[in-house]
């Protein structure tokens, strides 16, 4: 089934400052597709922009998942995001956070799901998000974006704070979701030693 | 969306609230110490007035006011700190809109329905008013909570989207619930006397009902970019 991500002609400015200017690209299922640039160079925003978080000005987003397009809110919920900006609820456990994130996104094992991706990355189940290390907390956003098993990934500087565990683990599960069919649009500050680059889009500062 | 999911959905976003609020316990105590503060104050500084004809109309007036402060203190609180702790995105990434509304409009109800029940009993006991018809202000206390709840709610997304905070609630806060404190009020003091108040009751309900719809529709607009 045909799952792709293209996006054309992408223009994003916050006032005066120009963030994005023109910018295009595409990702088609078992493909990766990455997005380097300096710091402010507008990563983050294009990843929001595809995410659905924020509305380019100019340009058009087109996301196809199993051979259905989908329009801004059903891309909204089919996209596994990862970004250093996003926390989860520090007064829940991490099991309790993403069995409640489970139960939004209707994942029908949502328990075993949440438990199996916990222990997969090496994550305690019973304690309180905000007692997490800033690595661990980034583990825990990687579970969260996978929990519902997405076609997309979009993921935003992924191996922030992790240590060289958390690093292959990050490139062993991107390698099974790209083998899976699935794509993934990745964003970090320099090219990363990844399983495969299908994809390269440069972004000026 | 089905209509099962959805009610999934609002009952887990109605969940989480209470459990994270029965962890960390900010906005019940806020409201709740914000209310009995207000309410000490007024009864000492007024004192048991028993039937006193001229001032008993003037006990509800007060009684909204302390609700109307403190649910201010407190519940706009429900979107504010999920755009300050950064979990906003989350949420809006997988829940469906109107869901998140339901499930937050309920338990900011549920907050109301607490401040209610343990305020307006002490109030009425300290300043020693009787109250002629307390099933017709039972129902008026649960109309004017609910459009508290709704409208609270509603204010508080607008407010967490903005960049300026500080006195955007009040701003919004004065042509949205001021038709239905007016309302609230002139229920209250017709069964607080032993009036009828059964059409300021129906539009009370019919304004909850305004409020309901309207955040329903306005909602999913200002939630998403």
């Amino acid at each position: 089934m045909e799952t792709e991500l293209i996006f054309t002609d992408i223009y994003r400015s916050f006032g005066r400052l120009r963030v994005l200017r023109g910018l295009s690209g595409a990702a088609r299922g078992g493909e990766l597709l990455l997005v380097t640039g300096r710091n402010g160079s507008g990563k983050s925003t294009l990843l929001r922009c595809l995410a659905g978080l924020m509305r380019p000005q100019r340009g058009e987003i087109h996301c196809r998942v199993n051979g259905r397009a989908l329009d801004a809110a059903e891309r909204r919920r089919a996209v596994g995001f990862l970004s250093p900006e996003l926390e989860l609820y520090g007064e829940l456990t991490t099991l309790e956070n993403l069995e409640f994130f489970a139960t939004l996104r209707a994942v029908p094992d949502g328990r075993e799901r949440g438990r199996a991706l916990l222990e997969r990355l090496g994550l305690p189940t019973e304690r309180p998000a905000r007692a997490l290390s800033s690595g661990m907390r980034q583990r825990l956003r990687l579970a969260w974006a996978l929990l519902h098993r997405p076609q997309v990934l979009l993921f935003d500087e992924p191996m922030q704070n992790l240590d060289q565990p958390g690093r292959s683990d990050v490139k062993a599960l991107l390698g099974e979701h790209l083998e899976a069919g699935g794509l993934a649009v990745v964003a970090n500050p320099d090219r990363l030693d990844l399983p495969k680059v299908d994809g390269h889009v440069e972004l000026a500062a | 969306m089905g209509m099962l999911s959805w009610l999934r959905e609002t009952g887990a976003i109605l969940a989480k609230e209470w459990r994270s609020e029965s962890r960390t316990r900010v906005a019940l105590s806020t409201v709740l110490l914000f209310a009995t503060t207000t309410l000490f104050v007024v009864s000492i500084a007024v004192g048991p007035i028993g039937g006193a004809p001229l001032v008993k109309p003037i006990m509800p007036v007060l009684l909204w006011i302390i609700l109307l402060f403190a649910t201010s203190a407190g519940l706009p609180r429900t979107f504010v700190h999920e755009e300050e702790v950064q979990t906003a995105d989350a949420l809006r990434l997988a829940g469906a809109p109107t869901a998140i509304f339901a499930g937050k409009c309920l338990y900011n109800l549920a907050l109301v329905a607490v401040l209610e029940a343990l305020v307006t009993p002490l109030f009425f006991g300290l300043l020693g008013v009787e109250v002629e018809r307390p099933l017709e202000l039972m129902t008026i206390l649960l109309a004017g909570g609910v459009g508290l709840a709704v409208g609270s709610t509603l204010i508080a997304a607008i407010v967490a989207q903005a960049q300026v905070r500080g006195t955007l609630f009040a701003v919004l806060a004065f042509p949205i619930l001021l038709p239905l404190l007016k309302l609230a009020v002139d229920g209250s003091v017709a069964a607080v006397l032993g009036e009828p108040a059964s059409a300021t009751l129906t539009l009370t309900f019919l304004y909850d009902g305004v409020l309901i719809v309207a955040g329903a529709m306005l909602f999913p607009l200002i939630w998403n970019p």
